[in-house]
């Protein structure tokens, strides 16, 4: 029973961080309709922002985060500007090329310019606290709190304000959108800058648990991927259930069976999925 | 002839449409003067949306002007035309079909979102035209009926406080007890002083409550005139009256 609870903090802590990390890039389907391979390697770059930010410059580690929120957001709408736009007349092919050509460059820049070995993040949240008989690390805490407050951020900027509104216009129609004089174009860069900052926000929470590297966002790119076909494309609740669902599985999978089951449970789960209801658990008829 | 000119607010000039090789409009010329009431009629397919697709952005010309109030406005992208003051409820509705009927008519005032007391005079004024959209204003748009959802897009387009509304057959495939209930608020909207652009399939109801109208087939306009030259004309009678 105490591995059992012990085993759901774990999951729900990874949990939180895939939720967050696959809310940008199915914001970004929503509006963008962009499948955007290179969600990971924004989130590899936001996790080495942290790093520097920590070791180099001293900067507090949840300002550090906030710092890396910002200058991903930066970069994803310079991605948006440099890569995407030009191409929004393009084919969905074209898409896909350019979003893998800048998922390479991303991961070669970061180990040409900080070498490719593996770093520890180190966080002031060390140990571990008791709850109710568990020694639950503290860090994991701080995962699963500010990664709800971010979401809980998200979605009251989605529903309350205006940009939000534009985002969700823009989802739900694209050409009411502009008959009613919203820019999707600035909606677009907006869309992007948001993606970019939540995967900074959630590899710079999860970094201290695991490593930063340059090919740490791979294996998170398969699993947002998975997480948002299992959710259902551009749904934001699919996002959220879908990233605790596959964290859980693949934790308890890891423990009760065996640790490469955990890795793979999340696909079996999308093959389930997909063979029973193909366009996700919350699909809305895209 | 100089102050003619003024006159006219929406004028468009030889315009030509194409998708790919096909013509979709040809030579096109049209104009709505100030407080006027115009229809255009034709049959499905004859070039009544794509014009009026093109007079807001959505569409660009291959050839043609359109003016508005003097300022050249055609090829612009859609979401600076209604800043101009030229909405639309256009074909198919386009509404935001999760978001509440609330949330859609405050989106319809995107471009004056800063004008609080302003936007909420104009929900006021929608829910008079419309006093269903008032019950309704919790629901997401999507699940309310053909008709409420018309008066939900026509509502939308007007909260942008618009000089001129283009309506794209408002009336197809409502019962007729709600398509005349969504004509006469038209009607309404014209007396309050926004022009009005509609296009309908039935020229009748149409005929009775504008005050011009043009008759566009295969893309190019072959008939224009009042109200009256329109509902004496023969081949009008015969061909969309069936008379």
């Amino acid at each position: 029973m105490e591995l059992f609870l012990q085993q759901l903090i774990n999951g729900i802590a990874l949990g939180s961080v895939y939720g967050l990390a696959a809310l940008g890039l199915t914001l970004v389907f929503g509006v963008l309709r962009i499948p955007n391979l290179a969600h990971g390697a924004l989130y590899m770059v936001g996790a080495y922002v942290t790093y520097f930010a920590l070791v180099s410059y001293g900067i507090p580690y949840i300002a550090a985060i906030g710092l890396s929120a910002v200058v991903l957001a930066v970069v994803g709408i310079t991605i948006e500007r440099l890569v995407f736009h030009p191409l929004r007349n393009a084919p969905h092919t074209h898409h896909l090329i350019a979003a893998v050509g800048v998922l390479f460059f991303l991961e070669s820049g970061a180990q040409v310019l900080w070498g490719s070995e593996f770093r520890q993040m180190p966080s002031p949240f060390v140990g571990t606290v008791e709850v109710l008989g568990l020694n639950i690390g503290l860090q994991r805490l701080v995962v699963i709190f500010a990664s709800i407050a971010v979401m809980a951020a998200l979605y009251l900027f989605l529903k309350k304000t205006v940009p939000g509104q534009t985002i969700e216009a823009i989802e739900q129609d694209r050409t009411g959108a502009s008959l009613v004089g919203i820019d999707a174009n600035r909606v677009s860069m907006m869309t992007f800058g948001i993606s970019a900052a939540l995967a900074a926000v959630a590899a710079s929470l999860v970094a201290p648990i695991n490593l930063v590297f340059p090919t740490m966002g791979e294996a998170l790119n398969l699993k947002v991927f998975a997480i948002i076909i299992l959710g259902g494309l551009g749904s934001i609740p699919g996002a959220i259930v879908g990233g605790f669902l596959l964290a859980l599985a693949e934790v308890f999978s890891s423990t009760y069976i065996s640790n490469a089951f955990g890795q793979a449970i999340g696909f079996v789960f999308l093959l389930v999925v997909l063979a029973v209801r193909p366009t996700g658990l919350f699909s809305k008829g895209v | 002839m100089q102050k003619k000119r003024e006159k006219k607010m929406l004028e468009v000039s030889d315009l030509s449409v194409r998708y790919g090789e096909f013509v979709a409009l040809r030579d096109v010329s049209l104009e709505v003067d100030e407080g006027e009431f115009v229809v255009v009629l034709g049959a499905n397919g004859a070039g009544k949306s794509t014009l009026f697709r093109t007079i807001n952005g959505l569409m660009r010309p291959s050839a043609g002007e359109i003016s508005f109030y003097g300022e050249r406005i055609e090829g612009r992208p859609a979401n600076t035309v209604v800043s101009r003051g030229v909405t639309q409820s256009a074909e198919g509705r386009h509404l935001f079909p999760e978001l509440s009927v609330l949330k859609n008519l405050t989106l319809g005032a995107y471009i004056r979102r800063r004008d609080r007391a302003g936007i909420n005079e104009s929900l006021e004024e929608v829910y008079e035209l419309f006093p269903i959209l008032r019950e309704k204003r919790r629901d997401p748009a999507g699940s309310l009926s053909g008709g409420q959802q018309q008066m939900v897009a026509i509502g939308r387009a007007l909260m942008a406080k618009p000089k001129l509304l283009i309506l794209d057959e408002p009336s197809l495939g409502l019962a007729p007890l709600v398509a005349r209930q969504v004509l006469d608020a038209v009607v309404q909207i014209n007396r309050t002083g926004i022009m009005v652009l509609l296009a309908e399939q039935n020229a009748q109801a149409a005929l009775k409550i504008a005050h011009r109208g043009y008759v566009v087939e295969n893309g190019e306009i072959t008939l224009q005139g009042t109200r009256e030259e329109l509902l004496g004309n023969g081949e009008i009678r015969r061909a969309y009256m069936g008379a």
